[in-house]
């Protein structure tokens, strides 16, 4: 890696630890989102560090611009009333989160030192477009279609699971409770 | 290339494009369009800022505008004159009976043509500086000064129950994303260092050991998906202004302004797909070399002709301008999501609009328009249809038309490398001033929708028009090269159709307004 690529990694990654730290420990929800947003674009210049272009546009086209921004638009959706009131202190569970982030670094830094990866030259058009459009469209057409059916069959589900009654059903639910109401009304007469 | 020659290069685009954007477009735009606002409102609108010059100074202009026109007018009349001239000698093909050469008639003449214009352009301001008592004011273009000016020293207020650091943060992550978008935009074709004041080939390809500068900022494998990954970053700061600014007119604002965003992005993202397989790229450059090398922009080819109108639409709503700008919708939510913004903050949101302006131009510019290409204008100089321009170059140069004369192309003009990319990047900035030029006739020409009408011009008219014409450009693309005939002169029919329909008339005078009555432009 070159020097400049080392100066890139260094600050990315240190930004990248600030954006995860605020998101965790803001108390204001929308502070926190902001943590997530520099850490999602944190995250895709550590991929620039990495030759993959088109991954860390991806990461900026998707997180940035679409997962950050539905989170800030369930906090906008809140309102102010939203934000958390504070904590209640709970010993246990600050412990048991410290001991498995402890657990997760001593994890990483041991199987580092067991193996010691080298950074190896990648090729020519890795990370480019026309090098993911070829590994996916021509090394893996079959199951790319079959994943993109799946997702199809996830969005339409879940647009028919969403989907508020129209006008016209509300009114014929309404006719046919009038028409239950009166025919309640003429069996009890 | 070494690091040093890099950096300096890069920093010079850089400065170009800042220089370019943020300072000339964006001003040029908020006074043009102040403007005219004014004059659809009938006040007096930005024309009080200027300089006050000496007591006299008046009159001193006064006087001298009637010898300015006149030297203008005798200038001009002389110009013509020799370049009549010189069209008599070359339509006899004799030279021999002019008292001086051809080329040095060509350039008296040519010059006394500019003399002249310039002389009566001065006389105009002249004229313009006396009627309004000796102060520059220069039609109002010092008011976008003045207007930062009292920017930077109006006071910035932030709500007092407001959160200070995400009100002060939603005005830049605003600003950055508008600004980024130019780092890649091509302005001319590639710059060849060592070939700078020679004659590249038509084609392009020079050989030998040369230092190849693209006159773009960034140089993307992923291109147009860059624009797409910043401009998603740039909807969270309208959404965080509103938030942060306490205040429920600021967060309706606010959601408005993310929800809007959210959807046109969808729509404006998959708007462009036909032009990606029309081109064969992502890059931008090579967008604007694919139409360079096959001698059509991409507007005259059909399916990015209906791309185009579908982009330009869903581009004016992601950047929340008229007839979209219900975030901001004051009859409604008093100013939006910018309701307690003032001072230097409000004047970073309003700079970014202008700058997203700029920016949908440049980028439409690129895709749409050719981009640097000019017609008639080739790598290697100018060549209009025919060799009667060569023979005329040759003519004026005072050497024998057999070809291939020095400084000649075979039918055309020679122009040096620098020369062309000069014309490429003056061609690039004035297909930019036209386009912005449209979007100000639509936002005065429109009136505002309706939310619910807006979405469902995104959701249930963009969008599945845009996918539609993503299956009708993979039918064309398949079919071929026939096809593809079909679609450039079905695509230049549509264009040059609707120029003549929509444009035309509008260059008529308004039968309302008597002639020689036009409304003063105050």
């Amino acid at each position: 890696m070159s020097t400049a690529g080392f100066l890139l990694f260094l600050v990315s990654a240190v930004l990248a630890i600030v954006g995860a730290v605020i998101t965790v420990a803001s108390m204001r929800p929308l502070r926190a989102a902001m943590g997530l947003l520099l850490h999602v674009v944190a995250l895709s210049a550590l991929y620039l560090t990495l030759n993959a272009h088109l991954l860390a546009v991806l990461q900026l086209l998707i997180y940035a611009g679409a997962v950050v921004v539905l989170f800030v638009f369930v906090i906008l959706l809140l309102g102010p009333a939203g934000e958390f009131a504070g904590d209640s202190e709970k010993l246990i569970g600050r412990v048991m989160g410290g001991c498995s982030a402890g657990a997760v670094l001593l994890l990483t830094a041991f199987s580092l030192s067991r193996h010691d990866a080298e950074f190896g030259p990648v090729g020519a058009d890795y990370g480019t477009v026309e090098g993911l459009g070829n590994a996916l469209y021509r090394g893996a057409m079959a199951p790319f279609e079959m994943v993109s059916i799946t997702l199809l069959v996830a969005v339409v589900g879940a647009v028919a699971i969403s989907r508020v009654r129209t006008a016209r059903e509300k009114a014929s639910d309404a006719a046919d409770a009038e028409a239950r109401k009166l025919a309640n009304a003429g069996g009890s007469n | 290339m070494t690091t040093g020659l890099l950096l300096l290069t890069t920093a010079l685009k850089i400065l170009f494009i800042l220089l370019v954007t943020v300072g000339a477009f964006a001003p040029m735009l908020v006074w043009a369009e102040r403007r005219q606002s004014a004059m659809m409102q009938d006040r007096i609108g930005p024309h009080r800022a200027g300089i006050r010059l000496p007591a006299g100074a008046a009159d001193a202009f006064r006087a001298s505008v009637l010898p300015m026109r006149l030297a203008a007018a005798a200038s001009g009349a002389v110009g013509a004159l020799l370049l009549l001239l010189l069209a008599f000698a070359w339509a006899a093909d004799d030279a021999s009976w002019l008292p001086v050469s051809p080329l040095e008639l060509t350039a008296t003449g040519v010059g006394l043509l500019v003399l002249g214009g310039i002389l009566d352009v001065g006389s105009k301001i002249h004229g313009m500086l006396a009627d309004n008592g000796g102060n520059i004011s220069l039609a109002g273009l010092l008011h976008p000064l003045a207007d930062a000016l009292k920017f930077i020293f109006k006071e910035d207020f932030v709500p007092p129950k407001a959160d200070k650091l995400l009100h002060s943060l939603a005005p830049i992550i605003t600003l950055m994303p508008a600004i980024a978008v130019f780092a890649v935009i091509p302005f001319s074709d590639v710059l060849y260092l060592e070939h700078w004041d020679a004659v590249v080939p038509r084609n392009g390809v020079v050989t030998g050991d040369v230092t190849a500068i693209p006159l773009q900022v960034a140089n993307l494998n992923v291109g147009v998906l860059f624009l797409f990954a910043i401009a998603g970053t740039g909807i969270i700061g309208a959404a965080i202004g509103g938030y942060a600014s306490d205040n429920k007119y600021s967060l309706i604002g606010g959601i408005r302004a993310a929800s809007q965003m959210v959807s046109y992005e969808v729509a404006l993202g998959l708007t462009i797909v036909p032009c990606f397989m029309i081109y064969d790229s992502l890059r931008l450059e090579a967008m604007a070399t694919w139409q360079h090398d096959n001698g059509v922009w991409g507007i005259c080819v059909l399916p990015i002709t209906i791309a185009f109108v579908l982009f330009f639409t869903a581009a004016i709503g992601e950047t929340k301008r008229i007839p979209f700008d219900l975030p901001e919708g004051e009859s409604e939510l008093v100013g939006g999501y910018l309701t307690e913004y003032s001072g230097m903050k409000f004047g970073m949101f309003f700079m970014s609009e202008f700058i997203e302006v700029v920016g949908l131009a440049a980028v439409a510019t690129v895709i749409f328009f050719g981009g640097w290409d000019l017609p008639f204008v080739y790598r290697d100089g100018i060549d209009f249809p025919g060799v009667w321009d060569a023979q005329l170059a040759s003519f004026v140069m005072g050497v024998e038309y057999n070809g291939a004369v020095e400084g000649i192309d075979a039918t055309g003009i020679a122009l040096a490398h620098w020369g062309v990319l000069a014309l490429g990047v003056v061609g690039f900035l004035a297909k930019i001033v036209a386009l912005i030029w449209f979007q100000l006739l639509t936002r005065w020409s429109l009136p505002r929708f309706r939310y619910d009408q807006m979405m469902q011009l995104c959701w249930k008219g963009l969008l599945p028009a845009a996918l539609g014409n993503i299956l009708f450009t993979g039918v064309v693309v398949l079919l071929g090269e026939g096809a593809m005939q079909m679609a450039v002169w079905s695509g230049t029919f549509v264009v040059v159709g609707s120029i003549v329909f929509f444009f035309l008339p509008a260059l008529k005078r308004d039968p309302r307004v008597p002639a020689g009555a036009q409304p003063a432009a105050s």
